[in-house]
């Protein structure tokens, strides 16, 4: 016998659901319920596969970041919903592949799903886009998070951008992604047109993302959500190297937090919890130090030999685990002294 | 019928498989793949901003360049670029960053037969490893006829020179699924049986070509497999291989 699809969902029980799949809704969960019922109490499934869900909520209307998507399952249906024990479970926390379809629209009605990064809406399901293990965050949120060279804008994060071009209105600044980003001449505090600062073509300035929607330039601003300075401009001296979107993402755990000076034996950041490396590169070593979301990283230190150390460290640490991170970093302090 | 080949593999034995992604520190995604002997390394730089001039500025667009390993670039390596530029077109979603390019470079650093099919693999992954947004993954089986009517797959360069016909055949990779059988299937077949590409060289009959499909699909299960072990590693420098 093969599975039928009812509106109910799909439950891990056995195919003789099938023969209730033709009478209506109400009575094919209340079969499906005492059958889920008989099977626990014979033992065959454990008692946390009756499908009952603590926190079912009917509608979950929270303010979304901008960068989620909302998509809305299409069929209406009265009854309320079970939360299916195959469906999001099996594939969350999972490394996913582009086509994979991960969610089955249908048996999430009348809820507001709200997509991340790297998942498509088809008609009926979400699939895949991109490769990167499949995160869930209560109550609705899925997004899959990756790993790249190459940044895709959102709202509200914090960047590092290279100035490319100063036109009348804009200050054309290139933030590692699809299209060059815009940067208003007016858009740090107390900007008028008399005292607009003059960029280079080529100076590193770290920056706000405003407005980022497919298809268009995105916008940047150098000031915080309440018109301050709070650290965004020009970054004078120091060093800038690249890494992957991943790594970046990792020590900028607030996104917003800002930029970080770093003294020894006390360390004043500003996001907690911290990245290991910079706390034990902190313990000894005082530096400045600037993360943007799109990879770009840039370090200021008074002595040469402490940046190129902090850049090492940080360089190296993508591959490896919190503990690997603090045992590199104190090898490479060591091996200085 | 027994077919004896040189390397003592069975008709329907792939050479053991070899993948690793980024592999270039500069390029923004980048794999390399490897059958038995052919080797085949793909840098892909994008989203850049701007199409050219004779694209469609509501899509991104797909730019494929194909470097020989020696020679001069010639109409055969445009056939190629064609045929590779096609492909990727179809399994990556182009609606998501409208008015870009992308640019993929394909390097040969061997060839021992099944040329094509190994670049298609390596492209595929260096997208992967790139970010591009995709609607799939697409895997690429090289089947040969002979004057007797045996089919092969994965020649090396001897076997193929010695073949009647040929044909390249490009399935969409096995997905996993939280639907049930029955809704992923479009008139009855899996979407796995699909074929995104079929090139075929020399004459060959319509049974021959089904059972080349046949044969073809059959193969493209294991590629798959390899193909999502391989980006299953968490370090993306790692590298998997498969005897």
């Amino acid at each position: 016998m093969h599975k039928k699809r009812c509106v109910v969902g799909h439950f891990e029980v056995c195919s003789c659901v099938t023969a209730f799949a033709n009478f209506s809704p109400r009575s094919c969960l209340a079969a499906t319920l005492i059958f889920s019922f008989l099977l626990s109490l014979l033992d065959l499934r454990s008692p946390n596969d009756l499908v009952i869900p603590a926190n079912y909520s009917a509608r979950s209307r929270s303010r979304s970041r901008s960068h989620f998507v909302v998509g809305v399952a299409k069929t209406p249906s009265k009854l309320m919903l079970m939360e299916a024990s195959t469906s999001p479970a099996t594939f969350v926390d999972k490394i996913v592949v582009p086509g994979d379809v991960v969610l089955d629209l249908s048996t999430f009605t009348n809820e507001t799903i709200k997509l991340g990064g790297g998942l498509r809406q088809d008609p009926d399901a979400i699939s895949v886009m991109k490769a990167g293990k499949l995160k869930f965050s209560k109550p609705n949120k899925y997004w899959v998070e990756s790993s790249q060279r190459r940044y895709v804008p959102c709202m509200e994060e914090t960047v590092l951008g290279i100035v490319v071009d100063c036109k009348a209105d804009n200050f054309l600044v290139d933030i590692k992604g699809p299209a060059i980003a815009f940067l208003p001449v007016l858009a740090f505090e107390g900007g008028t047109r008399r005292n607009i600062p003059k960029f280079e073509v080529g100076a590193l300035v770290y920056v706000r993302v405003v407005k980022a929607n497919p298809g268009m330039n995105p916008e940047l601003s150098c000031t915080d959500a309440y018109g301050k300075a709070a650290e965004f401009g020009l970054l004078k001296d120091g060093y800038m190297f690249e890494t992957s979107t991943g790594l970046s993402r990792i020590f900028l755990v607030s996104h917003y937090a800002t930029m970080n000076v770093i003294e020894p034996c006390s360390s004043r950041l500003l996001s907690s919890p911290t990245c290991p490396v910079l706390e034990e590169l902190g313990k000894q070593l005082s530096f400045e130090i600037a993360v943007g979301l799109n990879g770009r990283v840039w370090v200021n230190a008074d002595s040469p030999s402490t940046v190129v150390v902090v850049s090492n460290a940080i360089m190296n640490s993508e591959p490896l685990s919190g503990v690997q991170q603090k045992i590199m970093v104190e090898k490479l302090l060591q091996r200085i002294k | 019928m027994e077919v004896d080949r040189t390397d003592g593999r069975t008709p329907n034995q792939l050479r053991p498989l070899a993948c690793s992604r980024r592999i270039l520190h500069r390029a923004h995604g980048s794999a390399s793949w490897s059958q038995g002997d052919t080797k085949v390394l793909v840098a892909v730089y994008g989203p850049k901003a701007g199409t050219k001039k004779n694209e469609n500025p509501e899509k991104a667009c797909i730019e494929v360049v194909w470097k020989p390993k020696t020679g001069q670039i010639g109409k055969p390596e445009r056939e190629f670029e064609m045929i590779l530029k096609r492909t990727l077109q179809s399994i990556c979603v182009l609606t998501v960053n409208p008015n870009t390019t992308t640019s993929v470079i394909v390097q040969v650093v061997h060839d021992d037969g099944a040329l094509l099919p190994c670049a298609i693999n390596a492209a595929c992954a260096a997208l992967v490893d790139a970010g591009i947004p995709m609607k799939h993954l697409a895997v690429a089986i090289f089947c040969c006829l002979a004057e007797s009517g045996y089919v092969i797959l994965d020649p090396t360069k001897l076997e193929e020179q010695k073949m009647k016909a040929f044909v390249y055949l490009v399935f969409p990779n096995s997905i996993l699924s939280v639907l049930p059988e029955v809704s992923s299937t479009m008139k009855g077949e899996p979407m796995e049986h699909g074929i995104i590409t079929s090139v075929t060289h020399g004459a060959m009959s319509e049974n021959d070509y089904f059972l080349c499909l046949e044969r073809g699909r059959a193969a493209s299960a294991k590629l798959s497999d390899f193909l999502r072990r391989s980006l299953q590693s968490k370090v993306p420098g790692d590298s998997s291989k498969a005897g």
